[in-house]
């Protein structure tokens, strides 16, 4: 099947399997690598991308689905302006460990104040799909608030 | 005092790795490779007749079964002596001993069609056991043997009554100081096998050079072991193999040993001639070969009217799995754990590791220490009750500190403790929470109830020694010198992602004065490093990081003899070393003559220029002792007595790690170390149905861990460091990873006695516990 | 469970024709003409399932696309949802919230951000899970289904529609395709409470209550739970038996009325009888909460 969609701002073709998922699309066809797999069952959120404005794990979208849409990656975030204030504070806070959820909460934050959560609680909720196994969320909660503090 | 150490500068691999551009072994690919699919058994305890692989390879795919694998016993974790080395494993088996265990493997062009191939292999199973999931029933007389005889190095050994390994150990009059005693408290406890549910399933890609050396890039926390281990299975020459070290997504000691996917691809690669990447999916990962120990322990101990504690002793069965990973070393260790937590005057311990039809255990963070430790300060935490004491001063007055022995990762490992910041932390972490307000659990009504509870322990720092006992423990580093005085840090030392290299970027800055961001740690691989034997033991800092800082003293040593030919100096000694902010490098100059100066850069190209050779170091270290690290956790829970549902209220952490090199990445040490023990004490527990399948049912919807909503912020966290300085570390440093969370599991277990009057001793303490035990009934 | 060779939850072990209709005619068509079609929307639910193969169908049809039903009217007498309208635009929807706030409240505690994200009220129902969060807020407000297919619509009561865990009464060729959801402009409070194993897992127990009081006594109840029976579940006869009660009587009379109309089982997430204690638990502090709103904030229902 074709199935155009938007990536990180440019128009992209590609001939998909009806039975692969964005997540395999975008890893195994487009060689977008900061789209982690971590639980392929929608749990722990590494495989989070924007779809339509919207966080989604992209474990759990068929490929199909998103011929028409708009899909950011992290590795594409990361270099946006806000993007870039997201990995700064997380960095400037010691949020990152292994790094295999890292860009998966990126993509989370990013989205989560482009919605105009401001407020450290409702990030936390925003945050709920996000796993880490490393730093029990302490320093990324700081560099939330960090962050929503220089907003 | 220092320049760099103890000062905040964001990690070398932080933006690659939030950007996600970090490429981990998922993430790696080779041209023309094939894509890996394990069969794995369905089955806890069978034996395989035939194969037919004709229709998988009729699709085009290359098979590997148990006869294309060479016929060697072995055990996948390399770090005891060859004699104590207990081998029961092989790559592929036709005797799957538990629900996971791989039989064959399949490769092919796509993933898909190598999933259709491993779908389309037929295994004929000619007998099926009836396993056995439980280490009492597997030691009963009559019970199958898991195993009939398996190797201790080279010698073959008679398993008997399923006990794959056991160790006694005694000191001291124990009568004597029972009968002096004025209690004595008896206890059995129970842990669970628990995942390690780190992110990233474990994997491998491998590829055969031109020239035929074999690349390895796997999730693995030691590539020089994972080198001699491929070696070892497949004869291929270690000058042949070059392990490449990539980020992991997380150890916990999930991949202390040599996980078997490593060499199922390596021989998928070698039977194909072409590279194979092959990873696990969650549901692989799940049952491949790592989950933590199973503890039964009872524990019985007494102490005088006065207090001061007399004996001790242990029982301990560990239900190992189906293989043995460390399990002879976990025996050793868990009494290394119970004799140095406090200064029993007599002891008795005795271990075994018991075979079961499970996914065979490896280290999971703290090596049994969470465990043992969670039963001893129960028991401590129950003795100091009945003596009426503070249980805080009944610790002090017991605990092993300054000038005592300690041999926390066994009997063959131990030295004398220098640094001790208890008492301090103590202090201070006492008074931030309040402990004197604690209250009595009797005294605590209503359904919301809330206790405080205490917790303390340690952790080494290494597995270092006077002697070389049982134990292999050195590390190496490789500290160079560019001709524009920019520095390669070359090491095979893994970093978990608590910033280990990072540490060692800043003892090396500060050695030679030169800021951590012209230093550059190398990727590097098993071709290109000299050995460093693992990351485990909490050893990174302490025994990686003199290694480095070592190598980077010899680098000094070799700009100043440079440095002072340049000057005009009389000789090295009379030059010093700072770091000049303005021009951000190293400027060496004459002590008295201020105007004799000469930077970094400029020693490093003038050496250059004048054919004076380069400036390198290639260090092997070994540390002669691995100190504690001790850690102190208070911990505030709330039990909601009608649905037993627990809340972590405040926690407050003390640990002594000597000099802390980064702050921030140390406080997420503690901050993890918590979420991991909280996720312990309350909710990780792999339990297996009657037929061996994990009742989880391969998923992490079933298997779950706490997210940001379920554990304590910034604001109810309090970490507080110790003002101590290990004589023997890098500019006093010590480790931290594992004491870290060592004691969670008794402070949070303690709260909950302290908030309603109830002990377990049995974790996880679930919602469904707590109202059995408030409530009765079943 | 299947052979563990068999599943593979990085790719999707198994093949099929995928289908994007672009209306819901065309879907059903689809639905009709192909023997085994699996209706899929968020794909939260059906995509974890075909990677488990608990599920092979021939052919899905992605309605997730269809205008037609994406969509929240409040009419006079009632709130209707398109059944691909997702979780979290529920929980944004600003009728939902304002005559639908139990509904709201279980939208907001529904899995993740990512989950909410894409998963559809339909997509909730017709799993059929006994955890389904949509499901007691729904019974509560005595919902009813549209099914639609070819030869036209039929309408269930929500209650009617469950036959068991992940069994409806959905027969071959219909797609639930909306939510109907009456309001009677009676004030009432109402509460959702979900105990988990974490913040972020299907419930162990969960209630939704609508309390309607008249004084201080109880004029109008309904209590429903989930994950406590093989479907979602109303307590009609504790409801009954408390009507007309003060409400310090039905609060203490509800839990143990409650408790002989459920049936939990053990599973991987908790045990029968803790399910019976706690659900006794929450439907007191559901009610309590139900109450407290009534008078604070109290919305028409």
């Amino acid at each position: 099947m074709r199935v155009r969609f938007k990536l990180n701002g440019t128009l992209v073709e590609v001939e998909v399997e009806p039975h692969e998922t964005l997540l395999n699309v975008l890893r195994d066809g487009l060689k977008i690598k900061s789209v982690k797999y971590g639980c392929g069952v929608g749990e722990c959120g590494a495989c989070t991308v924007i779809l339509d404005g919207r966080p989604v794990t992209s474990c759990l979208v068929m490929a199909a689905k998103v011929d028409g849409s708009e899909v950011l990656t992290p590795d594409y975030i990361a270099r946006t302006e806000l993007g870039k204030r997201v990995v700064d504070a997380m960095l400037d806070e010691g949020a990152i460990q292994c790094g295999y959820c890292s860009p998966g909460f990126l993509t989370t934050i990013y989205a989560a104040i482009l919605k105009g959560i401001r407020d450290p609680e409702a990030m936390k909720r925003a945050l709920l799909g996000n796993l880490c196994r490393c730093t029990g969320y302490v320093n990324i909660m700081k560099a939330v608030k960090r962050l929503l503090e220089s907003l | 005092m220092y320049d760099f150490i103890g000062k905040r500068f964001p990690r070398h691999d932080g933006f690659i790795k939030a950007a996600g551009l970090a490429e981990f072994t998922f993430d790696v690919e080779v041209p023309g490779m094939l894509y890996g699919r394990i069969f794995k058994s369905p089955y806890a305890f069978a034996k395989v007749g035939r194969i037919d692989t004709s229709l998988a390879e009729s699709m085009g795919a290359v098979v590997l079964t148990p006869d294309d694998v060479p016929d060697v016993l072995f055990n996948p974790r390399l770090v005891s002596i060859e004699e104590d080395t207990f081998k029961d494993w092989r790559v592929l088996t036709k005797t799957p001993r538990y629900v996971g265990e791989p039989i064959a493997a399949v490769a092919a062009p796509t993933e898909d069609s190598a999933q259709r191939a491993l779908e389309a292999l037929r295994v004929e199973f000619e007998e099926v056991y009836e396993p056995i999931l439980d280490p009492f029933e597997a030691t009963s007389p009559g019970a199958r043997q898991i195993h009939a005889r398996i190797m201790r190095g080279r010698r073959w050994v008679e398993v008997r009554s399923n006990v794959g390994a056991e160790l006694r150990y005694s000191e001291g009059d124990l009568e004597a100081e029972e009968r002096r005693s004025s209690v004595i408290v008896d206890r059995r406890f129970h842990v669970p096998r628990r995942y390690h549910a780190q992110l990233e399933p474990k994997g491998a890609v491998c590829k055969i050079e031109p020239d035929g050396t074999l690349t390895a890039w796997t999730t693995t926390q030691t590539i020089h072991n994972t080198k001699i281990m491929i070696s070892q299975v497949y004869g291929i020459p270690m000058n042949r193999i070059d392990v490449r070290k990539v980020p992991i997504g997380g150890g916990f000691g999930s991949g202390i040993h040599t996980n078997l996917v490593t060499l199922i691809a390596v021989g998928l690669c070698l039977k194909a001639g072409r590279p194979v990447k092959l990873v696990l999916t969650r549901e692989d990962d799940m049952v491949h070969d790592h989950v933590s120990f199973e503890f039964y322990m009872r524990i019985r101990a007494g102490a005088t009217r006065e207090g001061e504690i007399t004996f001790g002793e242990m029982e301990n069965t560990v239900d190992m799995g189906a293989h043995q990973v460390q399990a002879y070393p976990l025996l050793g260790a868990s009494l290394g754990w119970f004799v140095s937590l406090y200064k029993w005057r007599a002891l008795r311990y005795y271990g075994r590791a018991v075979y079961t039809n499970k996914v065979p255990s490896c280290a999971i963070r703290g090596y049994g220490a969470p465990e043992v430790t969670w039963a001893v300060e129960t028991v401590v935490d129950e003795m100091a009750e009945e003596l009426k004491m503070d249980p805080v001063e009944f610790r002090l007055k017991n605990y092993r500190g300054r000038g005592e022995i300690f041999w926390g990762q066994g009997p063959t490992v131990r030295s004398v403790i220098r640094s001790d910041g208890v008492p301090e932390l103590m202090a201070k972490c006492s008074e931030l929470i309040e402990w004197k307000k604690r209250g009595d659990p009797k005294s605590k009504t209503g359904r919301f109830r809330r206790g405080i509870g205490v917790g303390r322990g340690f952790h080494t720092s290494g597995a270092g020694g006077p002697l070389s006992g049982a134990v292999i423990d050195y590390s190496g580093a490789i500290v160079k010198l560019n001709e524009d005085g920019t520095v390669d840090y070359i090491t095979a030392l893994q970093d978990h992602g608590g910033g280990t290299l990072d540490a060692h970027a800043k003892i090396i800055a500060e050695e030679l004065k030169v800021p951590p961001s012209r230093i550059r740690i190398v990727w590097s691989g098993t071709a290109t490093t000299v050995y460093d034997v693992c990351t485990h033991a909490s050893r990174g800092v302490f025994v990686g990081g003199e290694a480095a800082r070592r190598a980077a003293a010899e680098v000094r040593r070799k700009i100043l003899e440079y440095a002072a030919r340049m000057l005009d100096a009389v000789n090295p000694e009379a030059l010093r070393v700072t770091y000049d902010k303005e021009l951000d490098d190293a400027v060496i100059f004459v002590e008295g003559a201020p105007e004799k100066r000469i930077s970094l850069g400029e020693v490093a190209r003038i050496a250059w220029q004048r054919n004076w050779g380069s400036i390198s170091a290639s260090v092997s270290y070994r540390a002669t002792v691995a100190p504690p690290s001790f850690t102190v956790y208070f911990v505030e829970v709330e039990v909601d007595t009608e649905t037993g549902v627990v809340r972590p209220i405040r926690v407050v952490a003390g640990a002594d790690v000597g000099t802390v090199i980064s702050p921030e990445l140390a406080a997420g040490q503690l901050h993890g170390g918590f979420a991991i023990g909280w996720s312990w004490a309350t909710g990780d527990e792999v339990v297996y149905l009657r037929d061996g399948t994990p009742a989880h049912r391969l998923s992490m919807t079933d298997y779950k861990i706490p997210t940001v909503l379920d554990l304590p912020d910034d604001e109810n966290f309090t970490v507080v460091f110790a003002s101590t300085h290990e004589p023997f570390g890098p500019f006093g440093a010590k480790g931290l990873g594992e004491s870290a969370s060592n004691p969670v599991v008794a402070a949070v277990a303690n709260a909950i006695y302290n908030a309603i009057g109830v002990r377990f001793y049995e974790i996880p303490i679930t919602p469904e516990r707590i109202l059995r035990a408030l409530k009765g009934g079943g | 469970m299947l052979s563990i060779n068999l599943i593979n939850t990085y790719r999707i072990p198994q093949t099929f024709e995928y289908y994007r209709p672009r209306s819901l005619r065309e879907a059903l068509e689809l639905l009709n003409a192909i023997e085994n079609a699996k209706v899929i929307a968020g794909g939260t639910d059906l995509v974890v399932d075909l990677k488990y193969r608990r599920v092979t169908p021939r052919a899905l049809v992605d309605v997730s696309g269809l205008s037609e039903l994406k969509f929240v009217k409040a009419g006079d007498s009632y709130v209707e949802i398109g059944s691909a309208t997702t979780i979290q635009e529920l929980a944004e929807n600003g009728a939902v919230r304002r005559y639908l706030p139990l509904l709201a409240e279980a939208a907001e505690l529904f899995g993740s951000w990512q989950i909410r994200n894409l998963a559809t009220i339909g997509g909730n129902l017709c799993n059929a899970s006994p955890a389904a969060d949509t499901a007691p807020p729904l019974l509560a407000h005595d919902a009813e289904l549209e099914l639609a297919s070819l030869s036209g619509s039929r309408v269930v009561p929500l209650a009617k529609f469950f036959a068991g865990p992940k069994k409806t009464v959905l027969e071959r060729g219909e797609i639930l395709r909306s939510v109907r959801v009456p309001v009677h402009r009676r004030r009432a409070g109402w509460s959702f409470i979900k105990v988990a194993r974490t913040s972020f897992d299907l419930a162990k127990v969960s209630v939704a209550v609508l309390l309607s009081l008249d004084g201080n006594t109880v004029a109008d109840v309904r209590i429903a739970l989930g994950s406590v029976a093989p479907t979602p579940v109303r307590a009609r006869t504790a409801e009954k038996h408390i009507t007309g009660a003060s409400f310090e009587e039905a609060v203490a009379l509800a839990p143990e009325l409650v408790a002989r109309e459920i049936a939990p089982i053990d599973d991987v997430r908790s045990t029968a009888r803790y399910r019976l204690e706690v659900a006794k638990t929450v439907v007191r502090d559901a009610m309590r909460r139900a109450y407290e709103r009534f008078f604070r904030v109290g919305v028409e229902v």
